[in-house]
């Protein structure tokens, strides 16, 4: 509903400035920013590789009086005890006196300029109002951008899917996206995020480089304040075992006999700059006197493993695989199979050794055996998301969807937000099918109260209406007996009981019947949608039902 | 005769048993809460420039000369002005949300949630990260035998109990 409004106000503009429509139709060009809680990855869309800028602002012990922006961090000496300025809280955008300065930077000529493209950046699913709002303001106000467009990460991830698969608007889809704060179970019917499978699993890559940092420093070396190595320590050696326990007897051995304990060459910023696992077979006695030897059995499978069983921290979550087929137990039955043939999995945790591997065993044993299960894990699963911007941009309606800032200082913030937030979430088609049956009794019903509360706004007698309620459910009746659903012909039937009714009642019917038509023609802009069900299910539009 | 018997010989550890503090459920999960939360912390240690006074301002004018020049009219706006504006934390967007989506009827933030898992949970040693079977009695650590015990006893045991 939110997205016809729109369309039509777009459409009325249209003829003032016929510019735009002159422009190259496809040919889109714009800055794609998914700005996640760890990295900001940032780019044109013409260039083939996003720009990774870290999303924080780091503070050496070492270099006083310097702060590193983002990607700036390459310049400094010395990374030990980095003290970290992160933006987001549990991926949401807080502190803006962390995430502005870095912003600044990112679209900075050292990065990508802005210039005159449309922008078209990520947000975390359900990005709270306020957080939208100062956005807005940021972009549309301080940057000046002519254009922009949010929406989530996994929707490009999606579109991107989609395209690269050929597959129809209809095939349903399930999106893993598993970050830096969380991990978010997506799935798409129609186009559409169905939002009532959606699941968060509270667990990401912050938590697991928290609890590799915890572990470490109570068994060997206090680490506690060197969040930067031991992420790189966690990407270089933690992988997702097969089979834990199997895994654990091995660890438990000693000798030769364990092959998963490693050695660890932690970095002096001295001579080495970045740790590295130290082979078995070279000369680990010389090495040792020179630099400091981190040694990692267990743990190198035990962290990860969190993703799959939060409970391990004591944690009350299912774990990943649980929550994905939860996810799809939850969605109407008929998509549930083919949702399971295409689940796909983005975001840095997917880069653990073995992570698609076990991720596939455990939903394999979890989902029923006659389903076909396929797992999808693009090469790079980070900047996966980035490249969908591409897939948006080719869209064809995307022009439509872009908000330009001079809709933004007519409209206003809100308005915007509304429409950003329910692209791709307008699910009353598929509500309409899984309810259908459920709500065939008192559907009418609905309708009729829907419909009082019109009549209440204008002059008309309690009695006319409950003499109105009385003929509009013969007419519903009737309309049911004939099996019609159609909308048109609903009013029709309306109409003729009615007419043998007081001229009264007749006046007032009509009124109804004008804001069934003001409906009606909403609805029109959505040829694909079943109208007549929807006004039936949601009077008042399914803007404000999601 | 037994009483002498029984001060001479067995475990101290049994004989101090009465002595220590079993710690009640409530500050077990606040114990774990602290666990959780610093969990999620961005960093461990304090900001080593705290004592510094930076004289922010003299490198964002610069920076902002540079690339803003072709640019704009109109005044720039430092980061603490959106900071000031848009302070809320984290708790009070979610509580926002929460109370506007209800109003909405709409799937929110707190509704997406994963559910606890129906599978019973694994318990890995506090200590050294194996299979563990036992229970710390005190506070409920796991542990996996008696040298980790010693472990935890020594350590964590007291520190976190608070």
């Amino acid at each position: 509903m939110d997205r016809s409004k729109v369309k039509r106000r777009g459409s009325s503009i249209g003829p003032n400035q016929p510019e735009p429509k002159l422009q190259k139709e496809i040919n889109i060009n714009a800055v794609v920013v998914d700005n996640g809680a760890y990295s900001i990855k940032v780019g044109l869309s013409t260039e083939a590789h996003p720009t990774l800028v870290p999303n924080c602002i780091m503070k050496a012990k070492a270099e006083r009086k310097r702060l590193f922006i983002g990607d700036q961090i390459n310049e400094c000496r010395d990374c030990s005890g980095l003290y970290f300025l992160l933006p987001c809280e549990r991926g949401y955008i807080t502190k803006w006196d962390v995430q502005k300065p870095i912003w600044d930077y990112i679209f900075s000529k050292k990065v990508c300029p802005i210039d005159e493209y449309p922008v078209v950046i990520t947000q975390p699913l359900f990005n709270f109002n306020s957080i939208q709002d100062c956005m807005d303001e940021i972009f549309f106000e301080e940057y000046e951008v002519s254009s922009m467009f949010r929406l989530n990460p996994t929707d490009l991830a999606y579109l991107k899917y989609a395209r690269d698969h050929n597959l129809p608007k209809t095939t349903p889809c399930i999106i893993i996206d598993t970050g830096f704060s969380f991990t978010h179970i997506i799935p798409y019917i129609n186009g559409n995020k169905y939002l009532n499978a959606i699941r968060r699993l509270n667990v990401g890559g912050k938590l697991l480089t928290n609890h590799l940092k915890d572990i470490i420093s109570y068994r060997q070396y206090n680490v506690m304040e060197e969040t930067y190595v031991i992420n790189q320590v966690k990407e270089d050696t933690c992988y997702v075992a097969q089979d834990v326990k199997k895994e654990l007897t091995i660890a438990a051995k000693s000798g030769i006999e364990n092959n998963i304990v490693r050695n660890y060459v932690l970095p002096d910023f001295n001579n080495i700059r970045r740790g590295y696992i130290l082979e078995n077979n070279s000369d680990t006695k010389e090495n040792e006197e020179n630099c400091q030897i981190l040694r990692l059995n267990n743990e190198r499978f035990v962290v990860p493993e969190i993703l799959f069983h939060p409970s391990d921290i004591g944690m009350k979550s299912m774990g990943i695989a649980e929550a994905v087929v939860k996810s799809i137990l939850c969605c109407p039955k008929q998509y549930q199979e083919d949702l399971s043939k295409n689940i796909v999995v983005i975001g840095g945790n997917c880069n653990f050794k073995g992570f698609k591997e076990r991720m596939m065993a455990e939903l394999r044993s979890l989902l029923p055996h006659l389903w076909d299960v396929k797992l999808y894990q693009p090469e790079d699963p980070i900047t996966y998301s980035w490249d969908g911007g591409k897939s948006l941009l080719k869209m064809t309606d995307f022009k439509s969807c872009l908000v330009t800032k001079e809709e933004y200082e007519e409209l206003g913030s809100m308005i915007i937000q509304q429409r950003f937030n329910s692209w791709m979430t307008d699910n009353s088609l598929v509500e309409e099918e899984s309810q259908e049956k459920n709500q065939e009794n008192y559907r009418y019903l609905d309708w009729l109260k829907g419909k009082t509360v019109f009549g209440k706004e204008d002059p008309i007698d309690v009695k006319d209406e409950c003499e109105q309620e009385d003929s509009l459910l013969k007419a519903q009746t009737n309309s049911q007996d004939t099996g019609s659903h159609n909308l048109a012909e609903n009013v029709d039937n309306v109409q003729q009981p009615a007419a043998d009714l007081e001229l009264k009642t007749k006046a007032s019917l009509k009124n109804i019947e004008n804001t069934i038509v003001k409906e009606f023609d909403q609805e029109k802009d959505q040829p694909s949608s079943n109208f007549s069900m929807q006004t039936e299910l949601f009077p008042f539009g399914t803007g404000s039902y999601l | 005769m037994t009483i002498s018997k029984s001060t001479l010989r067995g475990s101290n550890r049994i004989k101090e048993n009465d002595k220590r503090r079993i710690v009640d459920e409530t500050s077990r999960k606040r114990r774990h809460r602290k666990v959780m939360e610093l969990l999620e912390s961005d960093n461990y240690h304090d900001d080593p420039h705290a004592d510094l006074v930076m004289s922010k301002k003299v490198p964002k004018f610069e920076d902002n000369l540079e690339q803003r020049t072709s640019r704009t009219k109109k005044k720039e706006r430092t980061a603490e002005y959106y900071q000031i504006k848009y302070r809320k934390n984290f708790q009070q967007l979610v509580d926002e949300d929460r109370a506007e989506a209800e109003a909405n009827r709409r799937v929110s933030y707190m509704d997406i949630q994963c559910e606890e898992s129906p599978m019973p949970p694994r318990h890995f040693c506090a200590v050294c990260g194996f299979l563990a079977k036992y229970n710390c009695l005190s506070c409920g650590t796991r542990y996996c035998c008696i040298r980790c015990m010693d472990t935890h006893m020594d350590t964590r045991c007291l520190k976190w109990a608070a």
